[in-house]
């Protein structure tokens, strides 16, 4: 599902952002990477969507190679991921229902399916009530969950989650990573990145992955 | 295709947002888009009646050609046998004497009293010959080479003035044509650009879930077609009443001005005035869209 071989990302201004990384990731696979704020975890996420493209070293992503030739076919490619953004990305002056049928819109449902499913999705995040509520309105823990609604509404086949659990307290960040661990089935796999170690201590089936300097390395601390 | 045909109803509902999110910029460039559209709908209504006018001078031009006195009006006749088959040549008749002086009557009115000093008539019967103004020198040069005519007097004075007025008229429509266009489309994809600028957070979201240019850039086109489309109807309501009114003055001030019929005349403005509408709204959508990837970073 994703494959990434000696993947260096360098930004224009000279930071390397991740150090030759080799990465597998499978279908079904529940994959948490930590670190501290800065240390690359954001990097290697929008790498996997295709926002930025490895330096050297080469990435495949559902099949799709990460290369900035490849533009519109990553565009595709990106349509079969569910991403949670760490700012929520939700679009501004809509409801969350909207919100949802808009991220289901682009990938091709009929418009007779839109509606259905977008409500389907709130309901399995526990916002049907505030279906019609602006998003603007809503409390962050309710926007963060439009927004994992919007993603797992798509039925996506990789769900990517950055810092979700940020500025949420204890018990709605472990519901929140709760709520993305039940979207993994042999068909989805989910990352996760978070800076809250604790939080996720429970999650022992999980693969635990730590980035630190552009360095990723596994749980045991063998480097990646 | 079926994505975006599945979507029309919500590409639509976005351009209005569009357009609501920046109301009173938008105003102003629908505004300006109509004031463009009535000025080239003013030329094309100038244009299509200078076309009649400028139709009518072209049928009126004509050269005389004198001919020997010695020739008698079978020789005259058989002159004009030959010269009707010149190419160029519309129709051509012989004005005798009489025709000559009454013709002359006519154009001095109170003033023809000064013929009658004369004791004999003093005009020479002549051919009269109706040209294509297009092949005038050509026409000329066959019918001075014929054998006892002494003299052609061309009226070229007259027929460069028209042909000069018609390429005047002619250049002056095209740059009116031309600076309508440039400007339409400065404005619409000016107020493209604004809407993509406002807008680029949501596009980039849009982006970062997968959408295709085409899907986030339907909406920009629809709402420049909108204000073109407006702006064209309302162009030509404006244009209707100004020619239905210009009319019935016209009529009764300038009745020796051939105006094309009413009716006619609008139905044409309308259709080139809504063509146009649709052909710049598009163009100018399409010129603002280029500027996505530019101010939009993927």
């Amino acid at each position: 599902m994703i494959e990434a071989k000696d993947v260096s990302l360098k930004y224009p201004d000279g930071t390397l952002a991740l150090n030759n990384v080799n990465i597998s990731i499978n279908k079904g696979e529940l994959v948490y990477i930590t670190g501290p704020s800065g240390s690359g975890k954001t990097s290697f996420l929008k790498l996997i969507m295709g926002i930025e493209y490895p330096t050297s070293g080469s990435l495949r992503v559902l099949g799709q190679n990460i290369e900035q030739k490849e533009e519109s076919q990553i565009r595709k490619m990106r349509r079969s991921i569910g991403p949670v953004f760490q700012e929520f990305r939700l679009i501004k002056g809509r409801t969350a229902l909207e919100n949802v049928i808009d991220g289901l819109r682009i990938i091709g449902f009929s418009p007779r399916r839109l509606k259905e499913e977008a409500e389907l999705a709130l309901d399995k995040v526990g916002l049907k009530h505030k279906a019609k509520s602006l998003v603007e309105n809503l409390s962050w823990g309710e926007a963060q969950r439009v927004s994992i609604a919007r993603a797992v509404a798509r039925k996506p086949s990789l769900i990517l989650a950055d810092e979700p659990t940020g500025n949420l307290d204890y018990e709605n960040a472990v519901k929140i990573l709760n709520l993305l661990a039940s979207f993994r089935n042999e068909n989805t796999a989910v990352v996760i990145t978070t800076h809250a170690t604790h939080l996720i201590e429970g999650f022992k089936d999980a693969t635990f992955l730590r980035v630190a300097s552009g360095i990723i390395t596994k749980d045991g601390g063998e480097r990646l | 295709m079926k994505n975006i045909i599945f979507n029309l109803g919500y590409f639509i509902r976005e351009a209005r947002r569009n357009i609501r999110l920046n109301l009173v910029s938008n105003i102003f460039s629908f505004i300006g888009t109509v004031l463009i559209l009535f000025i080239l709908a003013l030329v094309i209504s100038g244009w299509s009646i200078s076309e009649r006018f400028i139709q009518m001078l072209k049928e009126e031009a004509e050269i005389s050609a004198y001919y020997n006195e010695n020739l008698d009006t079978f020789d005259a006749l058989s002159m004009i046998e030959y010269i009707n088959t010149i190419d160029g040549v519309t129709d051509a008749r012989l004005v005798g004497e009489e025709e000559a002086y009454a013709r002359m009557e006519s154009i001095l009115g109170e003033e023809a009293k000064i013929l009658e000093l004369y004791e004999e008539n003093p005009f020479k019967a002549y051919i009269e010959i109706g040209i294509e103004l297009e092949k005038r020198d050509a026409v000329l040069e066959k019918v001075s080479a014929i054998d006892g005519i002494e003299y052609v007097r061309d009226n070229r004075e007259v027929l460069e003035r028209v042909e000069g007025i018609i390429r005047g008229l002619k250049t002056l429509g095209v740059l009116v044509m031309a600076a309508v266009g440039i400007a339409s489309l400065v404005i619409i994809s000016h107020m493209i650009r604004q809407g993509i600028y406002n807008n680029r957070e949501q596009i980039n979201t849009l982006r970062f879930l997968g959408a295709s240019d085409p899907f986030i850039g339907f909406p920009y086109l629809i709402t420049g077609l909108l204000t073109t489309v407006g702006g064209g109807l309302l162009a030509s309501a404006f244009i209707t009443a100004v020619i239905n009114t210009g009319y019935g003055r016209m009529s009764g001030t300038l009745p020796f001005i051939p105006l094309p019929p009413r009716n006619e005349l609008v139905l044409l403005v309308v259709i080139v005035i809504m063509a146009v509408s649709i052909f710049l709204g598009i163009l100018g959508s399409l010129f603002g869209l280029s500027s996505i990837k530019s101010r939009v970073n993927s």
